[in-house]
């Protein structure tokens, strides 16, 4: 006898609508419960993504190139030449979508009323504008119009800290390859503003051949940022590189050179999972609750079905069916209820009430939910297969009654 | 430091009239010049004063053109010993204690030295205030029967000086009255203004200067000098890390 799926299904969802207030209650606390997992999962997407790009953004990019001792010793002694021959062939390929080659020492910058130390950093300003790399916004002033640019762009917090403005001129003392003082006046050209006053009161930039030549190092750099714009997907072209880069010169991805915002990525991703398990456990108890009332209300019913010559796999299959319909229009609902809030949540949710603490583990004081598709799938794996789990128990009661029994049951 | 106080104390006498006709890189490079390849030998207290506390160290100073200077610190004991070297804008320290020469890094020259007012860039600088500013007469105007020229310079744009001008007067017996350093915006921000002058060493020599903040009048440093030789003989190795380390 075929199963009678049509019929199964109709038995279904008719009963699923004749307590129809239960449904509801049911349908509300599941598309609550969906919605819940996706928008906390989006508002913690965001704040990895954001963490990870403003970690990507000030690294910069999602692979370095630097001289095998720069690590360990970041000065201008352990710098590299420019990329040339393999290399060069290699960062102007796919999937390289940009790539910069940089000078970046430590340095003290000096005003007439303090100074402070600071990151040098030499750059060609329109590579690194390929990167993704230079400041959000400019607030006052310039951008550096090249890497022969003998400004400097200095970030707002550095310039209160300095007392010292556009148009102003500033001393940056470095040392040269000998361990000599290698010094310079230069004009603040511009200030800009990042997501992080951390990278402001750090970061300096100057242009790529003004700082070579202060330094002394001619066309030598300190490192290469390269990047393939798809952070969570570098590890296939890393050995590439590598290999082309040859011994001399230590190639590493940016889970290794930042481990912190690596492994945030890893536990982020697991957390996600985590709490939606957790939504989903307070969830299944009314689940179950309801589907057991159903049948609890039903026993005569179904009783005289098995009479009358229903198989307890179609009983089951009735229940288990019922239970995915509540399931499936609960995900329905919460989905969309997800998809109307979080998407003009994106452009940002202002939290700068609590910017300082966020600042502290990378964040700005936006929040920008990021809606994944892959987060959606996986509350409604996680709904779908936790769900029909669930109510597995009160369909198998409903499958194994006693007939007679329960046409007896008043 | 050392060069501002050679300044004063390699400072000589000339008339007037022959200062007269100078113009202003004359009168900061007649002074320089002078001060320039010769050597002197000095012994003077620096004090240190701050609101709520203050401290003085004897020290002997040597110096030998414009890019070497020794400084060893004789009093208090617990400083006795502690010695600076400068040698072409590099600097090192010294300490007995723990027995190392350090060199300074670049980070650490714009720090105040031995807590003083004095920066060590201030002590070691190399940057050469002939070539790396334009200099320009103010004015010029008589005190105490002597002739006092006041000097305006402004540093080149990428001189490695923070200042927006300096303005110096100059007395006609190459005196140093007063450094003043002006900040980008026109306010002044510090001055080094000699206190007494007296003859020493055979010259007018400003015996005591006060290095002193502007917005910060309370706190300053004072240098007391207390003998003072000039043209003295000094050993081929004066300037070197060996006899910064053990001093013969």
């Amino acid at each position: 006898m075929a199963f009678p799926v049509a019929a199964i299904s109709t038995l279904a969802w008719r009963n699923l609508w004749r307590n129809h207030r239960r449904t509801l209650i049911m349908l509300l606390a599941i598309t609550v419960g969906v919605w819940a997992m996706i928008f906390m999962a989006s508002l913690m997407r965001g704040m990895t993504d954001q963490m990870v790009r403003n970690g990507l953004q000030t690294l910069p990019g999602e692979v370095q190139i630097h001289q095998r001792d720069y690590l360990r010793d970041p000065s201008v002694v352990n710098s590299m030449d420019a990329p040339g021959g393999a290399l060069l062939a290699r960062l102007q390929e796919a999937p390289v979508a940009a790539w910069a080659g940089r000078v970046r020492v430590p340095a003290v910058i000096a005003s007439e009323r303090g100074n402070r130390g600071v990151t040098l950093l030499g750059i060609d300003p329109v590579a690194e504008a390929a990167l993704g790399s230079l400041p959000d916004e400019l607030v006052a002033g310039r951008a550096l119009d090249g890497p022969g640019d003998r400004g400097l762009v200095i970030g707002a917090n550095l310039a209160r800290r300095l007392e010292t403005a556009v148009g102003k001129r500033v001393v940056i003392m470095s040392q040269d390859t000998q361990n000599n003082v290698a010094e310079r006046g230069a004009r603040v050209v511009g200030i800009y503003r990042a997501r992080l006053q951390g990278s402001e009161d750090r970061y300096v930039y100057a242009g790529r051949a003004a700082v070579q030549d202060l330094l002394g190092i001619g066309e030598r750099i300190s490192e290469i940022a390269v990047t393939g714009h798809d952070y969570r997907n570098v590890a296939p072209w890393v050995p590439r590189i590598a290999a082309a880069a040859g011994t001399g010169l230590e190639v590493l991805p940016w889970t290794e050179l930042d481990t912190f915002l690596g492994s945030m990525l890893v536990v982020q991703d697991g957390f996600a999972l985590v709490f939606m398990v957790v939504v989903f456990l307070a969830l299944s108890f009314g689940l179950v609750n309801t589907l057991v009332m159903a049948v609890f209300e039903r026993v005569r019913e179904i009783g005289l079905m098995q009479a009358l010559g229903m198989r307890p796999g179609m009983i089951l299959g009735q229940i288990m069916l019922e239970s995915l319909y509540l399931l499936l229009l609960g995900l329905a609902l919460g989905n969309l209820l997800a998809l109307v809030t979080v998407k003009p949540l994106e452009s940002g949710i202002d939290i700068s009430s609590v910017a300082q603490g966020m600042e502290m583990v990378g964040m700005g004081t936006t929040l920008y939910p990021v809606l994944h598709t892959a987060d959606m799938l996986m509350s409604t794996t996680v709904v779908i297969v936790l769900g029909l789990l669930a109510s597995l128990a009160p369909a198998w009661r409903a499958s194994r009654l006693d007939p007679v029994a329960a046409l007896n049951k008043t | 430091m050392w060069k501002k106080l050679a300044v004063y104390f390699l400072g000589f006498c000339t008339s007037g009239a022959l200062a007269q006709e100078m113009t202003a890189p004359d009168i900061i490079r007649k002074a320089m010049d002078h001060y320039r390849g010769l050597t002197s030998y000095s012994e003077m207290t620096m004090t240190i004063h701050r609101p709520d506390w203050e401290r003085s160290m004897t020290m002997e100073a040597w110096t030998e053109g414009e890019k070497h200077t020794l400084v060893r610190v004789k009093e208090p004991k617990k400083d006795a010993g502690n010695g600076t070297l400068s040698v072409d804008g590099n600097m090192w320290t010294y300490t007995p204690k723990i027995n190392r020469v350090i060199k300074i890094p670049s980070s650490m020259m714009s720090q105040s030295w031995m807590g003083s007012d004095f920066s060590n860039k201030d002590v070691s600088k190399d940057t050469n205030i002939i070539d790396q500013y334009d200099h320009r007469l103010l004015r010029q105007f008589e005190q105490d029967g002597r002739q006092v020229y006041v000097i305006e310079s402004i540093p080149h744009e990428e001189a490695a000086v923070v200042w927006g001008r300096e303005v110096l007067s100059i007395r006609d017996d190459w005196v140093l009255l007063e450094q003043q350093f002006w900040d980008q915006d026109g306010a002044l921000v510090k001055s080094l203004k000699a206190l007494e002058i007296a003859p020493m060493g055979g010259r007018n020599v400003a015996v005591v200067m006060r290095m002193s903040s502007q917005d910060k009048p309370q706190e300053w440093t004072e240098l007391h000098t207390l003998a003072v030789a000039f043209d003295v003989e000094l050993p081929a190795n004066q300037f070197t890390l060996s006899n910064l380390r053990n001093p013969r």
